[in-house]
Formats: C-alpha cells, sequence, structure tokens
C-alpha cells in the first residue's frame, strides 16, 4: 500500500503536555506569589462590605434557610444559590478599581 | 465556663465528624496547626505549599473552595473531593483552605467544632503580634477572667420599693386619666430644645427612682453649699412638680437660669442643640455631685447619678493593617452618636441590576449602629505609629461596645457638613427603629469574636450576666431645619406613647412615634422597664372619668 506523503505525521502524545500554561495562569501565578493577591482579596472584601454587597448576600442566604429549614441546607446548596447573583451584582465601580489595581501590578511586573 | 448566650448555641457534629474524633482525637488538629497562617486582619488559612500554588489532585483547579484532607493532606475542589472520600474510608473530614472551617465530605455540609475552633483560634492569638506576650492584642484569651459584675440591684431595686408607696399616696390627687408624672412644660422663648429632653430624663427609670425617692434632698444641699445654685435641686423640684398630679403647664424657669449659669456659653435666647443641652446636664448633675462627696473619680467609676445611669464603656481597636498589631483603648461615654447609614443607598443601587426583596431604601437603627461598629480603614493622611513595625503605618480603626449602660442614649447625627460649600445641612431622611433593640452584636465580645471568624470559644468576657436587652422609652424628634426647627418628646408609659409637645401631652398612636424623624433615642434595660410598669401598674384610670381640665395642659 502507498503512504500518502502528504498525511500530516501523528501527533506524540507527548508534546501535548508541553503547551504553554493559559496566561490567566501565569499570571495568577505571579499575583500569588509576590502577596499581591492576598492584598486585592483584602481590598474586594472591605469594598464589596462597603457598598452593601455583603449584606445583600447573607440576606439572601438568611431568606433561603429560613423557607428550607435550618437543618435541610448545607453550604453547597448556599454557594450555588448566591454565586450566579453575586457575580451578576458586583457593582461596576469595585470591578473598575480591581482591574486597575492588576493592570498596573502587572505593569510592574514586567510581564 | 460561663452560660453561653443563646445566639451561640453550638450546632451538633454529625455522624462522621463525631466518628472521626472518637478515632482521631485531636491529633490531626494539631498537626495542622504548623500549617496554620494567621493574616494581619485575622483571617487564618491553611498554607501548607509555600512554593506550589494549591490545586485539585483530580482536575488542576486553583480558583474557587479547595479542601485539604485531614488525614492524607491531599487537596480537593468540592466537586471531586467525594470521589477521594469514597475511594479512601476513613477521610472524611476535611477543612476549608482559606476560611479555616471544617468540612464533612459526606455531608456536603460545613460542620464545627469547639476543639477545632481552640486549636485555630489559639493559633491566631499567637501570630498575631503581641499575642503570647501581652494580652493587650485586642483579644484577651485562654487566661484573664477579670470580670467586673455590674451591680444592678443594690440601690435602684430598694428605691423601686420605695417609690411604690410614695405613687400610691400621690395617685388620689390625680385627677386626670393620664399616668402620674405627665405634665406639659411651657416654652421660655425657644426652649423646646430644654422641655424635651427634660421630658426624656425625669422619665427614665433610674432618674425618676432617683428624684422620686428623694436622693438629693433640696434642704440639706442647700445648708451644704450655702446659696449657690444646684442643678440638682431645680431637677428635683421639677420632678415634684410633674409628679404632683397637678396637671396645668409648669414653667421650669429656675432650672433655666442654674442652667444658664453652668453653662454660660450657651446663654442665649437662640435655639439651641437638644443634645448639647443633654450632655451638658448630665455634666452639671455630676460636677455637683462630685464637689458634695469632694471625689475627682473618674467618669468610668463616678458614682454620681447621670453616670450611674448613663455611663458605658466604649472599645476601640486600632489594627495595623501591614503586621496585625492592635492597641485597644477603653472610653467611657454617656451617649452614643451615630451616623447614618445613608451611603449605601445612593450608590449601590445605581449599578446593581438587580433588587433584593426586602426593601432597602430605608436607613435603620441596627444600619447606623453596624456603620458605628464596622472596621473602618483610616485614610494614608491619617498613618498611625504601629508599635510592632515601629514606623507609621496604615491602619483600620473599630469601636464596639464594652459595657452597657442602664440608660442608653443614641444620638442620630442629622447634620451633615459639606467642605466644598462650608456650609452644613440637616439630614431630613427618614430612619427606622426599634421599640425592643438587642445590643448584643455591638458588645466588643461579639465584635472581637467575630474578627476571628464566628469560632465556637468561649471569649475572656462573655457578658452573659448584664443584659443587652433594651426597652425604648423615649424619643425625641425635631422638625424643620438647622436654625429653626422644633423639638418634641414621645414618651411611652406603660405600653402606651404620649406626645409632650412643650406645655402641651395629648396620648399617640405608636404609628405616629414610629412615623417620626429621631433625633435621640432612649432605651432603658428591659429588666428596669418591666420593674417599672409592674410598678405603675396600680396608677389605674380612675372608674370615674373625671372631666378634663381643659387647659393647655391636656389636649
Amino acid at each position: 500500500m502507498k503512504h500518502s506523503v502528504n498525511r500530516p505525521p501523528t501527533p506524540d502524545a507527548a508534546e501535548d503536555q508541553g503547551k504553554e500554561p493559559p496566561l490567566q495562569e501565569i499570571i495568577n501565578v505571579k499575583l500569588i506569589e509576590s502577596g499581591e493577591k492576598e492584598r486585592l482579596m483584602e481590598l474586594l472584601r472591605e469594598r464589596l462590605i462597603d457598598c452593601g454587597w455583603k449584606d445583600e448576600m447573607k440576606a439572601l442566604c438568611r431568606a433561603h434557610v429560613k423557607k428550607k429549614g435550618r437543618n435541610n441546607v448545607t453550604v453547597d446548596d448556599l454557594v450555588h444559590l448566591i454565586t450566579p447573583k453575586g457575580r451578576a451584582s458586583v457593582p461596576d465601580s469595585v470591578k473598575a478599581e480591581l482591574l486597575q489595581r492588576i493592570r498596573t501590578f502587572l505593569m510592574s511586573a514586567a510581564l | 465556663m460561663c452560660a453561653r448566650n443563646s445566639i451561640y448555641t453550638t450546632p451538633k457534629p454529625c455522624k462522621h465528624l463525631a466518628d472521626y474524633k472518637l478515632r482521631h482525637g485531636f491529633n490531626t488538629y494539631y498537626s495542622i496547626r504548623i500549617c496554620l497562617k494567621t493574616t494581619p486582619n485575622g483571617r487564618t488559612r491553611v498554607a501548607k505549599h509555600t512554593t506550589k500554588i494549591p490545586r485539585c489532585s483530580f482536575c488542576d483547579r486553583y480558583q474557587g473552595r479547595l479542601y485539604f484532607c485531614l488525614m492524607c493532606s491531599s487537596l480537593w475542589c468540592p466537586t471531586h473531593i467525594l470521589l477521594h472520600t469514597q475511594s479512601e474510608k476513613g477521610h472524611e473530614v476535611a477543612i476549608d483552605m482559606n476560611r479555616s472551617e471544617l468540612y464533612c465530605c459526606l455531608c456536603c455540609d460545613q460542620v464545627y467544632d469547639p476543639d477545632f475552633d481552640k486549636v485555630v483560634v489559639c493559633n491566631q492569638v499567637k501570630d498575631l503580634p503581641g499575642g503570647s506576650k501581652s494580652k493587650t492584642n485586642g483579644f484577651e484569651a485562654c487566661g484573664e477572667r477579670s470580670s467586673k459584675r455590674k451591680r444592678l440591684d443594690s440601690g435602684i431595686g430598694l428605691d423601686l420599693k420605695k417609690s411604690k408607696l410614695l405613687v400610691s399616696m400621690r395617685d388620689r390627687r390625680a385627677k386626670s386619666c393620664y399616668p402620674l408624672g405627665l405634665r406639659g412644660l411651657n416654652n421660655l422663648g425657644s426652649t423646646c430644645f430644654m422641655n424635651s429632653v427634660l421630658q426624656a430624663l425625669l422619665h427614665a427609670p433610674p432618674l425618676r427612682n432617683y428624684f422620686l425617692n428623694d436622693r438629693h434632698n433640696s434642704i440639706q444641699c442647700r445648708k451644704r453649699s450655702g446659696e449657690k445654685l444646684c442643678l440638682l435641686c431645680d431637677i428635683d423640684a421639677i420632678s415634684s412638680a410633674m409628679f404632683s398630679g397637678d396637671r396645668t403647664p409648669y414653667t421650669p424657669a429656675h432650672f433655666l437660669y442654674s442652667w444658664w449659669q453652668h453653662s454660660s456659653n450657651l446663654a442665649s435666647y437662640e435655639e439651641q442643640d437638644a443634645h448639647e443641652f443633654f450632655i451638658s446636664v448630665l455634666d452639671g448633675i455630676h460636677e455637683m455631685e462630685s464637689k458634695i462627696r469632694n471625689s475627682g473619680k473618674d467618669d468610668g467609676d463616678c458614682q454620681c447619678i447621670a453616670h450611674r445611669a448613663f455611663s458605658g464603656l466604649l472599645r476601640s481597636d486600632v489594627t495595623c493593617i501591614s503586621c496585625g498589631f492592635t492597641s485597644t483603648t477603653y472610653d467611657p461615654c454617656v451617649d452614643i452618636s451615630l451616623n447614618m447609614d445613608t451611603s449605601n443607598l445612593s450608590s449601590s443601587n445605581a449599578n446593581k441590576p438587580i433588587k433584593p426583596d426586602e426593601k432597602t431604601g430605608a436607613s435603620t437603627l441596627s444600619g447606623c449602629l453596624n456603620l458605628f461598629t464596622r472596621a473602618e480603614r483610616l485614610g494614608s493622611d491619617q498613618k498611625l505609629h504601629c508599635q510592632n513595625c515601629q514606623e507609621l503605618r496604615d491602619s483600620s480603626k473599630q469601636l464596639s461596645i464594652r459595657r452597657l449602660p442602664l440608660v442608653l442614649c443614641l444620638h442620630i447625627k442629622r447634620v451633615e457638613h459639606s467642605l466644598v460649600r462650608k456650609i452644613s445641612r440637616k439630614i431630613n431622611q427618614y430612619m427606622q427603629f426599634p421599640f425592643s433593640l438587642d445590643m448584643t452584636p455591638y458588645l466588643s465580645s461579639s465584635i472581637v469574636r467575630s474578627k476571628f471568624g464566628n469560632r465556637i470559644f468561649t471569649f475572656e468576657y462573655d457578658n452573659s450576666n448584664s443584659s443587652a436587652a433594651y426597652e425604648i422609652f423615649a424619643v425625641i424628634a425635631h422638625s424643620g431645619m438647622l436654625e429653626s426647627g422644633h423639638y418634641v418628646t414621645y414618651l411611652r408609659l406603660k405600653n402606651q406613647w404620649y406626645k409632650c409637645d412643650d406645655a402641651w401631652i395629648s396620648e399617640v398612636d405608636e404609628g405616629i412615634v414610629r412615623a417620626s424623624q429621631c433625633y435621640m433615642l432612649f432605651y432603658v434595660q428591659k429588666l428596669l422597664y418591666n420593674e417599672a410598669i409592674e410598678d405603675s401598674s396600680f396608677v389605674h384610670i380612675s372608674p370615674r372619668r373625671d372631666p378634663f381640665d381643659s387647659t393647655a395642659g391636656c389636649s
């Protein structure tokens, strides 16, 4: 049988693992190593308390627990309940501030 | 161990946690201690791998919640931790890495163990600067039990029994159907600020009883101090007049004169601030009493009636953002001035696409109290010297109440200063307030506890002996503008509200009180309030209703 000379070579299984980690991961590693992530988390916590986001989430959880009964709710339930709502209701100003901080950090880390 | 406050009942461990503890005891808890890392603000997390980024052993995820198995130290994300528990027997309990909370993989829920929390808290105390050496790292645990028991009973209890007799004798002279002690005060020229505060003070159970029991005897007082003016004598005179049974409005001219002598800077016919007046009256009472007793005691231990009734203790924790060192100071106070929680309302609504079910439009007393006890980051222009870092650092400050007074006066700051336009404006925003108030969440024990993540741990001074439950008995409401407005007082006697508008007293519905624009709120400890109700319970409406005295006193 004739081999097709135009057929591309079978990719090696080993080659796949040589892929570059995604950019997001590289940034994350840099943030954690420098301790900046910790500081950003602190800032975020503060801002979310200030704008009342935390109280809102707390109220949502309370309402849910009241409805379902104290012994019928798990942490996982609550997390699944408030994650989409929480993500959607973060004020734009908070997002903007954090993005700015990350940008500044990246520029200084010279990525 | 002191008795537990009902709010903090220990949840029962699940079956799996109980089994786990039977098998392993505290071994794993102690070995975890090495991995626990405390951040300056008090959060504890598990940080075993200082170089690697923690990832789920199955899917390599590094974001979101990660669990650390207590048995084999492997890491799992919530989705895959069940796989681990199913494949390895006995690996049911894990710990949430970021929050240092126990998690039961089979129940898929967070579980609680006081022993675990004890380990975590002790570690936190050890880690934070100044923890093991000095006990003033904003948190005194595992040791000192210097609780000063407040004596609610002694003086006050006996007074009530005596005042019962006095009140029953005077009842016979009461002509109208209103309870004893209600009497209008004539306005002497923009003195509604004075009348409103006097009404509230004279009906505060400790002060009412003090004067009814003749604790300040005018004759003896004059003998001692000569002809000098005494604010207490004047208040005593007003009190006697209020409780005499006479319903015609009373003119507190002598008191006004005495007060002008005392606070000459405020002596004018201009409208004054009721809160300022309140403070100056308490000050005047204190000065007088300390002259009599010749004691120079500071406000915290002072036994004058003003301080016995109103004095509380505030705690201030200032924490260095960089290292976590906290310095704590205590300051006595006779009232609490609260800023209104209006900032939430305007800015947040604009950005949020969703609105929660409950109405968040109104400002509430609990909102203001939360604002008062919230950790506030001080600006970079207010850097403080940190003892641990030995230099100026950014810090955060948090206030809480170390000791509650018998009578709690809450002052709502309704003035807004605009630095730009250099003017002051009055905030007319409505504020909702409850008739029954539980101050537990604002106590130092609660605030310090929550700083460490709501651990099940008995802190040094959980005051379960003294009560944090309060009942409202007076509201001073303001209407109008900053310079020209009017004060009225609403008094709650035997669960009926009365409006005291200078010389005019009228019965009002509680709805009116709730809707009023409150400026000063007066709460008294529930025990005293209940005693006061019982006490006046036999001052009942006379079966034959006498015709109204149609004077300006009752309307």
